[in-house]
């Protein structure tokens, strides 16, 4: 089964092939859509068969490296096209295909009717293509070009709608800052290939020698260079502070998109590089300490933002770059375990919850359209009442909720609850434990809030839909639901996989164990390892971690409760909330003014200097000498071309003399 | 003797071939030609090689030499009345001198003898200088000798297809 | 009687050519029987031929066999340049038919002329001995003259065959004159006799006989693959004769000097290869340089192309002139790549050009890219790899060169031809301005492409994009292929 990862990633690539080039010939939709959706499948498939393999193995043995063929050699430097399979990728590999599948699926309702239906697949394919490659490559360099081609996808499909200049303008903005981060990913790659092959003679960018190679790494300037150049790159493509301000505006491209690229797998993908790398991560107690605080910065940072805003996907989105912040919280203190759990919990329910929008929204474009009435039909302040219309779409809405929320029982809770407790008792950062717990612990209050204050905004209380079109509001066919269905279940019980211990201890005296950390153990060896080794030792305290797990579930509960009061029992006090204090909620609603400050410090300043530089330095100086040099070139050129006489006698003259020339060199040298 | 036999038939050579470029009648040139051919046959002989010498003066001073011959007459060349450029003249004299210059440099300069051959004159003689190199032929150069028959055909048919008026 | 002990005779090795002589001799006769206006099918009959040959030399692959008393060799250099060769040849074929057509050329004898042209080139790869060399270039030479003359009622055609044969027979003497030299320097034509006679006798190698010997070798060899000064030819014969035989002679018969240039100076002169190495150099330079500056004011696009040809090999001239495994794999793989970005862009020219070869230049090319945009973006991806872009052949091809030109300490000449290529882009980008930026004069006339034309294309779009993309593959057999 190893030898056939290759058709991972290239069933993708062929569908997209097929679709690009034939799709417009093929136009029947279910046609377009099963190509790409089978093709995802059939490496969903492949990826089953290579997780059961892996699963049959022992612990130690679960790395596998299948080497296609050398891509590029160069003296020194050699990059295969090659796959590494370890717990790691397996995982990444079953979210991308697994949770790609359903939503390819799920696109083929929601995307019905659309103009350049084959575009749309071809490009999700290529996605998928770019994920998947991403994932399993076992270079860097090979990670690299998965990078970089999710992001291309992602820009292609951001501005899906083109038409609309506000989804060009999204489109461009996450590419724009997404490359600020390909910028701090290829500093680090080129440092670390140099430092190790410099210092120790190791020219290598393939993980598993990396790996092999770690006790090279001595911690210093060096290594924590390469980790924040590394951590630059991540910030870009997962939305961190100070790259994240392009992903509520990635909102813009169709929900699926929002679904597979924005939440469940290209954001977490630097995530995955830190993990991949924790290695060297470990090394650097300050890049660890910088990442924590980001990722717990982040976490609340964004949660504040989503308390107020109106767009059922914008709060989903500042929901994502929170949860990101809690996976980046959970590398920055070394709980890289915790942090791809969280990262495929949260790929299930933000799934959901995305689909699930996206249910809503075509539900209500629909009723809107019927009534060709122009409101916004993804303003939750139009919709109420949804529940009895949809009730698929909002019982599975409402379970991946509570997941979020971090209820005990579902997937969310294990996940979430993990990080805090690591960020309260890790080995690595002392007095700050207390700050980054804290900041996580409200960040958890605020997004029981915000996404109870969505759910009961969209699908309790009375319809603000006039009603006419609330009669025409229906639930969406299975094509849409049955995904929802899928990651409904995953959200709820996808978390079992990895109980805490505490826990299981309790309920079933360690009969239940933590599947997940022990499946991911080998590939977090060395730096469990390494941090034992340095003395450092974490908190053991049963009765500490479940304090605090009493505690975070009584804030998730305050945060619930708090909606409830506000959106159910008091409708009015919202209103009432924002016309006392103004300046406050404006500065929420308007995102803390990020973008404006940006704009003010980066954007418009750099356009400035753009324009100085095209206007002063480079039409006067560059062009001046570009032109100058040319212009003597072609003039030397209409010379030259003069000896070209087109007489043989000339030509062979100018042999004879060539000759006479080179023999002359011998002679008298 | 030799030497001065040697210099005469020399000069000659020398003398014909600059003919050859210089007239203006072309069937003088062509004549000249066909001298300097059986000055090249003389020194095959002087150096021991009457096959050389006696294809010499058949396959070039004959065949080719009636050849280019019949073509003049049949094309009933003129007199070139074509005055050439004197800045010809003098770059083409000036790189021949420097040619010149540099060949006696490297004769003043060494020797110029390479590898002596393992025949000597006595073997050849006695063996016969036509076995000898159908020897060569049929063993060290077997397959230049049989490349060389693919090469004329395809001669043959270049110089066909380039020629005839109606394929 | 004394018989005549025979050397061994092994015709496994010569295997491929004694095919191809043959297949070219039975088309020859085939053509008699087959009707004017279905000449064409002796071009897939001489294509099939040529896959048989190649079949039968990738056969060799592996440890060297030499015959014919060390006049020939079987090695994996050979095979992979007669590879380079036949498909140079297999492309040439498969564009020739509509142009020979639109021409009102004669085509019979056309594909049995290319044949023996290739053979030429296959005994210039695995010749050893300076007469088998001489010879197989000789007998590409001479088919070479005839294919540029082929278009007989063209002057230009005419012009192009009687110059290219004139220059061809003066660099010829040179060629042999070189060859002679050494020959009475050390006593041999086989090129193991002459470097194990100068390693014994290292005195042989100051000798001026020998040197001579050596630099007018290398003299023939420049004129042969158009290197400065020796590439005054290039031009007027490239863009005489008809396109499609341009194609051919500037992808395989310029391999194929290389191959025989590579055999000689590394095995016939390794004790002058400083002195080699340094004329290299300046070859290089200069070929590069005069190649690429007067391709900039070229208006007519098969002559730029020719131009183009020049500068190319001056980049391979980079690789030789380093003198390592690495820059020889990359003239391997250039020359490989080379032939299909090359031919490529002639296959695209010949579709546009009329009858007699009208609307040839680049200012014709206006707005092709708004009404061909397929075509025309084969084109651009021609021209993008000519101009050494990622991610095409081009690119991996120079990047492999000039790396090992610096690697050999050769920094300066790595730097001359990345500017060189640099200046390239004007004329290649030039083409494109005009496809998509400028506005068509008069209206196309399209005659549509054939479906051998349209296989050409795919073969070689497709070949420069792999080669640039995955170059892996190809790059290890090349690098195998110089592990003499």
């Amino acid at each position: 089964m190893f030898d056939l990862v290759w058709l991972i990633p290239l069933c993708p690539l062929i569908g997209s092939v097929i679709n690009g080039l034939l799709g417009k010939k093929i136009k029947n939709e279910t046609v377009i859509g099963g190509i790409a959706a089978g093709s995802v499948f059939a490496s969903f498939m492949v990826a089953c068969g290579i997780l059961f393999q892996l699963l049959s193995l022992p612990g130690e043995e679960r790395v596998i490296q299948k080497t296609i063929f050398t891509w590029i050699q160069s003296g020194t430097f050699k990059a295969d096209i090659g796959f590494l399979i370890d717990p790691l990728s397996a995982t990444m590999l079953m979210i991308v295909t697994g949770i790609g599948f359903l939503i390819h699926l799920y696109s083929i309702g929601y995307m019905h009717g659309e103009e350049g239906f084959y575009r749309y697949f071809c490009y999700l394919n290529l996605f998928t293509f770019s994920m998947l490659c991403l994932v399993s490559g076992n270079n860097l360099l090979l990670m690299f070009i998965g990078w970089e081609g999710v992001g291309l996808c992602s820009y292609l499909l951001i501005g899906y709608y083109f038409h609309k200049k506000s989804a060009g303008d999204a489109g461009k903005k996450a590419f724009v800052m997404n490359r600020v981060g390909d910028f701090g990913f290829l500093l680090g790659l080129f440092t670390l290939f140099y430092y190790l092959g410099t210092n120790h003679n190791v020219w290598t960018i393939n993980f598993v020698e990396l790996a092999k190679n770690a006790d090279l790494l001595v911690p210093g300037a060096v290594v924590t260079t390469v980790c924040l150049c590394f951590f630059l790159g991540a910030t870009g493509k997962s939305a961190q502070i100070p790259l994240y301000t392009w992903l509520p505006d990635a909102m813009e491209g169709p929900t699926p998109v929002s679904a597979l690229i924005h939440a469940a797998t290209m954001v977490t993908a630097g995530v995955y590089m830190i993990a991949r790398m924790n290695f060297i991560f470990i090394k650097s107690p300050t890049a660890l300490l910088v990442i924590a605080c980001v990722g717990a910065a982040t976490a609340l940072f964004a949660a504040t933002i989503g308390t107020a805003q109106n767009d059922i996907k914008r709060v989903l989105a500042y929901s994502t770059v929170s949860q990101l912040g809690y996976m980046f919280l959970a590398m920055g203190v070394g709980a890289f375990t915790a942090g791809v759990f969280h990262l495929m919990t949260h790929a299930f329910f933000k799934a959901c919850l995305f689909l699930g929008s996206g249910s809503v929204i075509h539900g209500m474009h629909h009723a809107l359209h019927h009534e060709h009435s122009e409101a916004d039909p993804q303003d939750m302040r139009n919709m109420g009442g949804l529940r009895k219309k949809m009730p698929v779409t909002f019982w599975t809405f409402l379970f991946a909720t509570i997941a979020i929320a971090g209820i005990p029982g579902l997937a969310g809770f294990f996940s979430k609850d993990e990080i805090l407790w690591q960020a309260f008792a890790n080995p690595h950062h002392h007095a700050v434990n207390y700050v980054l717990w804290g900041a996580g612990a409200i960040a958890a209050g605020l997004t029981a809030f915000y996404m109870f204050r969505l759910v009961f905004m969209t699908f309790f209380g009375q319809t603000r839909l006039s009603e006419k079109a609330f009669h025409h509001l229906h639930e969406s066919p299975w094509v849409i639901t049955v995904p929802l269905v899928c990651l409904a279940f995953l959200s709820i019980f996808g978390g079992y996989v990895g109980v805490p211990k505490v826990l299981s201890e309790f309920f079933t005296g360690g009969a239940f164990p933590n599947y997940f950390e022990h499946w991911l153990e080998p590939v977090f060896a060395y730096s469990t390892h390494y941090t034992e080794a340095h003395g450092a030792h974490g908190l053991h305290s049963v009765a500490m971690e479940w304090g605090l797990m009493g505690v975070s579930v009584l804030i998730a509960c305050g945060g619930i409760a708090l909606a409830f009061a506000l959106y159910i029992v008091a409708p009015g006090f919202p209103e009432k909330f924002t016309s006392t204090f103004p300046a406050l909620h404006r500065a929420v609603y308007n995102k803390w003014y990020v973008d404006e400050i940006y704009d003010f410090a980066f954007v418009n300043p750099c356009k400035a200097l753009g324009n100085f530089l095209w206007k002063g330095f480079d039409v006067l100086v560059v062009d001046g000498i570009v032109n100058g040099v040319a212009a003597v070139v072609r003039g030397f050129s209409g010379i030259l071309r003069y000896v070209q006489t087109g007489f043989v006698h000339n030509y062979a003259f100018t042999m004879v003399f060539g000759v006479a020339l080179i023999v002359a060199v011998y002679i008298f040298r | 003797m030799e030497s001065i036999f040697f210099l005469v038939v020399a000069a000659v050579a020398v003398i014909s071939s600059i003919l050859v470029v210089t007239c203006k009648n072309p069937i003088n040139s062509a004549l000249s030609l066909v001298m300097t051919f059986f000055c090249l046959a003389t020194f095959y002989v002087m150096l021991d090689a009457p096959f050389m010498a006696a294809t010499q003066v058949i396959v070039y001073a004959g065949a080719i030499m009636v050849l280019i011959i019949f073509v003049i007459m049949l094309l009933n060349v003129r007199v070139e009345t074509v005055k050439r450029g004197t800045h010809a003249v003098i770059a083409g004299s000036a790189i021949g001198l420097f040619i010149l210059f540099q060949t006696v440099w490297f004769l003043m300069k060494g020797s110029m003898t390479g590898k002596v051959g393992d025949m000597t004159k006595e073997q050849i003689v006695s063996v016969g200088h036509v076995e000898l190199i159908g020897k060569a032929l049929f063993t060290d150069f077997l397959l230049p000798f049989e490349v060389t028959s693919v090469l004329l055909l395809a001669a043959i048919v270049g110089a066909v297809i380039l020629a005839k008026k109606k394929i | 009687m004394e018989t005549i002990a025979m050397p061994a005779i092994n015709l496994a090795v010569i295997m491929p050519e004694i095919l191809l002589s043959c297949i070219a001799m039975v088309l020859l006769l085939v053509n008699v029987f087959v009707p004017g206006n279905n000449k064409a099918y002796l071009g897939y009959l001489s294509i099939i031929g040529l896959a048989v040959t190649a079949a039968s030399a990738v056969g060799g692959w592996g440890p060297s066999v030499s015959a014919f008393n060390g006049s020939v060799v079987q090695d994996n250099f050979a095979i992979f340049f007669k590879v380079i060769f036949l498909i140079s040849a297999g492309l040439a074929i498969l564009i020739s038919d509509r142009y020979m057509v639109q021409e009102d050329c004669n085509q019979g004898e056309l594909y049995p002329m290319i044949l023996f042209a290739t053979v030429g080139m296959m005994l210039m790869a695995s010749g050893t001995d300076l007469m088998v060399i001489f010879l197989g270039l000789e007998l590409l030479s001479i088919c070479l003259y005839v294919l540029a003359g082929w278009n007989r009622d063209n002057l230009k055609s005419n012009e192009a065959g009687l110059k290219y044969f004139l220059l061809g027979a003066f660099s010829t003497g040179f060629l042999l004159y070189g060859m002679a030299l050494t020959y009475g320097a050390t006593g041999s034509t086989k090129i193991q006799a002459i470097s194990s006679y100068v390693m014994g006798n290292p005195g042989v190698a100051s000798n001026p006989l020998f040197v001579v010997g050596m630099l007018l070798i290398a003299v023939g060899f420049s004129f042969k693959i158009a290197a400065a000064p020796f590439h005054m030819w290039t031009p007027d014969v490239y863009q005489g004769a008809p396109t499609p035989m341009t194609a051919f002679m500037s992808a395989g018969p310029k391999a194929a000097g290389f191959a025989a240039f590579i055999r000689v100076m590394i095995f016939a002169f390794p004790m002058l290869r400083a002195e080699w190495s340094d004329l290299l150099w300046i070859l290089a330079v200069l070929t590069m340089t005069v190649g690429n500056i007067i391709a900039l004011s070229q208006d007519n696009v098969k002559r730029m192309l020719a131009y183009s040809s020049i500068a190319h090999a001056g980049y391979a001239l980079v690789g030789f002139a380093a003198v390592n495994a690495e820059g020889a794999a990359g003239i391997l793989f250039y020359m490989l790549s080379y032939a299909f970005m090359n031919i490529g862009a002639f296959a695209v020219i010949i579709l546009i050009t009329k009858k007699g070869e009208v609307n040839g230049n680049v200012q014709d090319l206006a707005g092709f890219g708004h009404k061909k945009p397929l075509l025309a973006m084969v084109l651009s991806i021609f021209l993008f790899s000519l101009a050494g872009m990622p991610p095409t052949a081009g690119f991996i091809g120079k990047f492999y060169l000039f790396s090992a030109a610096i690697k050999a300490g050769y920094v300066w000449l790595a730097i001359i031809g990345v500017l060189n290529s640099a200046a390239s882009l004007y004329y290649y980008l030039r083409v494109m301005v005009f496809m998509y930026m400028k506005d068509p004069e008069e209206d196309f006339e399209w005659a549509g492409a054939t479906p051998a034309i349209a296989v050409c294309l795919l073969v070689a779009v497709g070949a420069t994009l792999v080669l640039g993309v995955v170059p892996g593959t190809v790059l290890e057999l090349a690098q195998k292929a110089v592990q003499f």
